[in-house]
């Protein structure tokens, strides 16, 4: 059992490792397209957090968020969007797109298991790894202006929530994704709605807004995940009287619920097929 | 002109091919961002710091913007014409290639005007925003705003051209830039450290903050349009001139 779960790791290490050396050889063979792309993830995310931050510098704060508190959100939100470019630079989180353009039946070709190549097949670390760098960097400026005590237990805590939020992410957009098995047209692009589409939202600090907001936005919608709800609980206060486990519930609710959906739509396409690849198919 | 409101009206229906229920998602999300955005200004506002605008104005200018976000800050299909054969369409027509950007692009606009701007008007005196524009000059405003945007449009697509298969990231890019800078989603004169004073005479606050200010009353309209028609007769010559040298420059792979 041990030495199959040993192999099994080292087997994933090494798909990581090719998707490494993927990435790189497109960094050093397309110099110019790379940065420009690195600067595009960057640009494109500095540009939404620090305009929530400039208004919270301008006003003081934000419904009882000091500045530095703002901050710290916004730099744990870099992190999970630098976390979400570094492994999911192959669409295989955008999974959508996959589905709907038909190339899911490439993946069936691999010896290898969808699960396997959906894991390792976007990790980008030459390519992807500004944000999460940026937001790094971000949130250590913030803990050093906050004074928060650093201990193994609050650093375990936040690695924690930033999977929870990655996790919560992924199963969201495997969840809508779902309907690409069904309408591949239609849905190809129904992550692009759901995960960029709410970029903007979930960087907004929810403190001080009515009560409907901040509930729906942690039950209907998981935008209070993305930042808001885990920095409030990684700074010691959770908001709307909540657990601090409410986060890891919610994702372990969501993710079963995806899997389920997901599993389904699958076992349909796997007997529908794509109709990407009939004579009158799109994209063909 | 009948040639062009025709391809408006194909590049409307072209919105609604699949049936409307395919835009619902779309909109669901813009009314699930406008709402706490809406509250997010509410909190921020109520803070009591002195900003020179009002928190009504504040809602009111959030609003407008988010209603009629496609005329703030213009974007054509050219943006992938290369990438995505935008390209072969539109020389293969007996028409102006600008006009037919122009009018796909605002035929383009009418679906999200009708499902999410006009029941977003409608339900607006229940959220406590008023629709009410302080100025008529605004209109006149919208309109430099839109020819502005068709402009730095072209510029940015001549871009596009020039970088070959980048037009992807050059569209990110902007967008990034523009939502900063244009004041759609910071009015600029809210911008900290001096920031509001040293960008308001940029090209990109021409475009929707310029209008949303005129609106809400935050500036003098006399002074925003001159700005607005400086800018329009400063970027148009360079955009057209730079698109006549770009032409030949054009490399497609089709769809």
């Amino acid at each position: 059992m041990g030495v199959k779960l040993a192999s099994k790791l080292k087997r994933m290490l090494g798909l990581f490792a090719i998707s490494a050396k993927m990435d790189l050889v497109w960094l050093l063979r397309d110099t110019k397209f790379a940065i420009a792309a690195i600067a595009a993830d960057a640009i494109s995310n500095l540009s939404v957090v620090s305009s929530v931050y400039l208004i919270a510098l301008r006003f003081g704060g934000i419904g009882g968020l000091s500045v530095d508190e703002v901050l710290f959100m916004m730099a744990y939100s870099t992190i999970t969007t630098g976390l979400f470019i570094l492994f999911g630079s192959a669409n295989n989180i955008h999974i959508s797109r996959i589905i709907g353009r038909g190339q899911l039946e490439h993946l069936f070709m691999q010896p290898l298991s969808l699960k396997a190549q959906l894991l390792t097949c976007g990790f980008a670390p030459f390519t992807g790894s500004g944000n999460f760098i940026i937001g790094c960097i971000l949130m250590v400026i913030s803990i050093n202006r906050l004074n928060i005590e650093f201990s193994f237990w609050w650093i375990a805590s936040l690695i924690i929530y930033v999977l929870t939020t990655m996790v919560i992410i992924v199963a969201r957009a495997y969840l809508v994704s779902s309907a690409a098995f069904y309408a591949p047209v239609a849905a190809e692009e129904i992550t692009s709605t759901a995960i960029d589409g709410t970029w903007q939202l979930s960087t907004f600090p929810l403190s001080g807004m009515p009560s409907f907001i901040q509930l729906s936005l942690i039950t209907i919608l998981p935008e209070g995940f993305m930042a808001w709800f885990p920095s409030l609980c990684l700074l010691g206060k959770p908001p709307l009287n909540l657990s601090e486990y409410y986060p890891l519930a919610y994702a372990l609710i969501l993710s079963l619920l995806a899997s389920y959906i997901f599993r389904k739509g699958l076992n349909y396409y796997v007997r529908k097929g794509s109709n990407r690849y009939v004579p009158y198919g799109f994209r063909r | 002109m009948i040639k062009y409101a025709k391809t408006a009206h194909m590049a409307c229906l072209e919105k609604t091919n699949g049936g409307v229920i395919y835009l619902m998602p779309d909109i669901f999300i813009k009314i699930c961002t406008l709402i706490p955005l809406v509250f997010l200004w509410k909190v921020v506002m109520s803070s009591g710091v002195d900003v020179g605008m009002s928190m009504q104005q504040m809602l009111s200018y959030t609003y407008v913007s988010a209603l009629l976000s496609d005329m703030m800050v213009v974007i054509t299909a050219a943006s992938g014409w290369l990438s995505e054969g935008v390209l072969m369409r539109l020389y293969g027509r007996p028409l102006s290639v600008l006009g037919q950007l122009v009018a796909q692009t605002v035929g383009g606009w009418l679906p999200k005007l009708l499902l999410f701007s006009l029941p977003m008007a409608i339900i607006s005196p229940f959220i406590g925003v008023s629709l009410k524009p302080a100025s008529p000059w605004f209109f006149i405003s919208l309109l430099l705003c839109i020819s502005l945007g068709f402009a730095i449009d072209v510029l940015f697509d001549c871009l596009s051209i020039k970088m070959r298969n980048m037009s992807w990231l050059i569209s990110r890019i902007r967008a990034a830039i523009i939502a900063l800078l244009s004041g759609t989603v910071i009015p600029i004169r809210l911008l900290p450290l001096g920031l509001g004073e040293a960008m308001k005479y940029q090209p990109f606050a021409s475009l929707g903050g310029a209008p949303l200010s005129i609106f809400v009353g935050a500036a003098e309209a006399a002074s925003v349009l001159w700005v607005q028609i400086i800018w329009n007769l400063i970027l148009w010559p360079v955009a057209l001139l730079v698109f006549k040298k770009s032409q030949e420059g054009m490399v497609s792979y089709g769809g």
